[in-house]
């Protein structure tokens, strides 16, 4: 059947193929490339903030409705994404440009690979950088340029409920039989001793933190397993699976802990059934919500027989790192917001609205949350180990042979099991 | 119907219609020879097969031998590196691998079975039947994430549904033990799609000639009898899109394990496509995940090709 001439067809032909290309050559053109139609300053410019903090989201608000109060020409827009899939999205996402002039990332491997990839702009000469505790954000330098700005300090330290230590007589535990002794108290006065999310591996891993501060063979521990340079088959790494065990034996866990998720664990928290929350003080908010009055604080697990042999009261994190999206096209605008968030006076606000400490210098602290977290500030802290692995596979290798130990392994069989997956992912 | 029809059924001799002059000095298109136009309207769906599938696929093997991040502008070519890595040093892999061909099989035969038995009994058209159809296929219409968070609080041990009416499991947690989490899963998954298959089963079965059964019936077969031979026999097409639709389905359940278990606990529900996904996402080994797809993409071709394969010898047989 012919559904036209043979003319026809000729004439048809060409404008079709011409179609065909015009449509292929404006979906190229979609994907856009590094922006070089770059706007003029004084130009009405929206920049987009890109970050995992949806609990900051009100905070970020009011300092965001302030700055451009004070910046006519900017507007900035917050793009928010859940902690896990920023992990795994983040990179992609600000290489293409398609959100994050302005943009966060973990300390350790996503930071070591976006900067890798040259996607932060250099800071180091920006008079905003001096605003910051130069100690604190070290973790944002990468040979000798300042890239990224670690706007958080956490604590990666458990948190307690003073109510369930003081109903059930037990005192802040300074060594590792006492933290055993602890946990069987609070389990005979009917608590939970410690909600562990056995079912999150991203929150379980932060019990790892204070579990082996004090075992590393150096403070870079984490980081020499990686290199190579001790295994995870050494004493101090089955020491620490075997106290894993040993707090399981006392009781410290519930027998379903590897199948609790995050929100059940802090449910049980806030709900005063468990008395201890293995995370850190970056859920302080999240158990605000839930139980405005319930008393906590933050201590941390110290593994060694006695206490004058601990080395460590807790560890610490400086993360959220701030960086200016080098691919963008309005950075001068990226980086007016970063000045922003900078000021002391507006970083007081973020950590206040937050609960949050922050790494700027001279932030006046007011809420009552960041009471019990200021004192901190001054204890015998390490930077969180768990964060010297910028190899994941190789972390997930570790933190896995804590879940098979509480599943029923072996401690040095689940050590061997994972040196064996650290040395095919080396 | 058409046309000529009546006149058949009536014992009509048909003439040909009469055949179009052919005017002069111009060859005439064979009625059977297509015209090249036709392609034009093949053409869209064509672009997008080659823009979506055919080119990722050949950028998948290009990549499969590169060790690109996925982030860096530049790349280098490493051979069959990623390859010999894949099969002689990755203890993960091997164990998803295993996992997923666990998995792939929990799903294949519960969903098969059960999808057939619920529409052998829900085969009629009453209005009961047309209820409880409807109400199997309803989680089919619900998207995985939704899916994921019920069954989550379904397995929660604390508080969860089933540990609230009483069903013994493991003390961890079905989906906190290494033992039943890929199981639990597989479970979920089978309730999520056994009502799509069942619609399936439901139009195989209603194509069925009655008669058949009657026949069987006069012949004195008993009910397993007819089932064997009339019923399997000739159910035989809908088996094989089953069957083929729920192992493509069952390799690739990321979604799923992604939002319950995120493989764990320690690797007992990584399968391929999780693997796949963190490699590439999260460990930044574009290259090596691209390998690890390629296998993936084999694997899949070479399991769907065996079941086609057994099920015509079935037929034949």
């Amino acid at each position: 059947m012919h559904f036209l001439s043979r003319r026809r067809t000729a004439r048809a032909l060409p404008v079709l193929a011409t179609l065909a290309a015009l449509a292929l050559t404006a979906g190229c053109a979609g994907g856009g490339g590094d922006g070089g139609d770059q706007q003029a300053a004084d130009q009405k410019q929206t920049i987009s903030f890109y970050h995992w903090r949806a609990e900051d989201k009100e905070t970020f608000d009011a300092l965001i409705k302030d700055f451009q109060a004070k910046n006519a020409n900017i507007t900035v827009e917050q793009s928010i994404f859940p902690s896990e899939q920023y992990q795994a999205t983040a990179q992609t996402k600000i290489r293409d440009g398609s959100v994050g002039d302005v943009f966060t990332v973990f300390r350790g491997a996503q930071f070591e690979s976006v900067a890798k990839a040259g996607l932060f702009a250099d800071l180091t000469d920006e008079g905003f950088v001096d605003n910051y505790q130069e100690s604190l954000i070290e973790p944002g330098r990468r040979e000798g340029k300042q890239l990224g700005l670690p706007y958080q300090l956490v604590f990666n330290d458990p948190l307690y409920s003073k109510a369930a230590f003081a109903k059930a007589g037990v005192q802040v535990p300074t060594s590792w039989p006492a933290f055993l002794d602890t946990c069987r108290k609070l389990k005979s006065a009917g608590y939970i001793p410690v909600a562990f999310p056995g079912g999150d591996p991203n929150n379980a891993g932060q019990l790892l933190n204070t579990m082996v501060m004090n075992n590393l063979p150096a403070d870079d521990g984490f980081a020499q397993l990686e290199q190579g340079k001790t295994k995870a088959t050494d004493a101090w790494w089955v020491k620490t699976l075997t106290q894993y065990k040993q707090a399981q034996d006392a009781g410290c866990f519930a027998p379903n802990a590897l199948g609790t998720k995050t929100d059940a664990a802090l449910a049980l928290f806030a709900q005063g059934k468990a008395a201890i929350l293995p995370t850190g003080s970056f859920q302080v908010a999240a158990v605000r919500k839930q139980a405005p009055d319930l008393e906590i604080d933050l201590f941390a697990p110290i593994t060694t027989e006695t206490p004058g042999e601990a080395k460590y009261e807790g560890v610490y994190n400086a993360t959220f790192i701030l960086g200016v999206n080098a691919r963008s096209a309005k950075q001068a605008a990226a980086k007016k917001f970063v000045e922003y968030l900078s000021d002391p006076a507006n970083a007081a606000t973020y950590a206040n609205g937050t609960a949050q400490l922050v790494t700027v210098k001279d932030v006046k602290y007011d809420s009552p949350d960041l009471a019990f977290t200021e004192p901190w500030l001054t204890k015998k802290t390490l930077l969180a180990p768990r964060f010297q692995f910028t190899n994941l596979e190789i972390r997930s290798a570790i933190e896995n042979s804590v879940i098979a130990v509480l599943g029923g392994k072996d401690p040095a069989q689940a050590a061997t099991e994972a040196q064996k997956i650290v040395d095919e992912k080396r | 119907m058409t046309a000529t029809e009546p006149a058949r059924r009536a014992g009509q001799v048909l003439e040909p219609p009469p055949a179009a002059p052919i005017q002069a000095g111009r060859k005439r298109r064979s009625p059977t020879r297509p015209s090249p136009l036709l392609w034009l309207f093949v053409l869209p769906a064509l672009l997008l097969y080659v823009v979506f599938f055919v080119g990722p696929t050949l950028f998948a093997l290009q990549y499969s031998i590169t060790d690109w991040d996925g982030i860096s502008p530049s790349f280098g070519y490493v051979g069959t590196a990623n390859y010999t890595e894949l099969f002689t040093d990755d203890t993960i892999f091997r164990r998803a691998l295993g996992n997923n061909l666990r998995f792939v099989l929990v799903v294949v035969v519960l969903q098969t079975v059960l999808s057939l038995l619920f529409a052998m009994l829900l085969v009629r058209n009453t209005r009961g039947s047309i209820l409880l159809r409807a109400l199997f296929f309803f989680p089919t219409i619900l998207s995985s994430v939704s899916v994921a968070f019920v069954w989550s609080f379904v397995y929660d041990p604390n508080g969860g549904l089933l540990q609230e009416i009483g069903v013994p499991g493991p003390a961890q947690g079905w989906l906190g033990s290494e033992d039943t989490a890929l199981y639990a899963l597989a479970v979920t998954q089978v309730w999520f799609h056994t009502g799509q298959m069942l619609v399936v089963f439901v139009a195989g079965l209603q194509a069925i000639p009655a008669e058949l059964y009657e026949a069987a019936e006069l012949e004195g077969a008993s009910g397993w009898q007819s089932f064997r031979h009339v019923t399997w026999p000739l159910v035989a097409p809908a088996t094989a899109i089953v069957l083929a639709y729920t192992t493509i389905q069952s390799f690739k359940a990321f979604d799923l394990v992604f939002a319950m278990t995120q493989g764990g606990p320690n690797y007992s529900t990584e399968i391929l496509a999780t693997l796949i996904y963190n490699t590439a996402f999260v460990n930044f080994r574009f290259g090596y995940a691209a390998a690890e797809s390629v296998v993936f993409m084999v694997l899949v071709g070479l399991v769907a090709w065996l079941q086609r394969r057994a099920l015509r010898v079935e037929r034949e047989a």
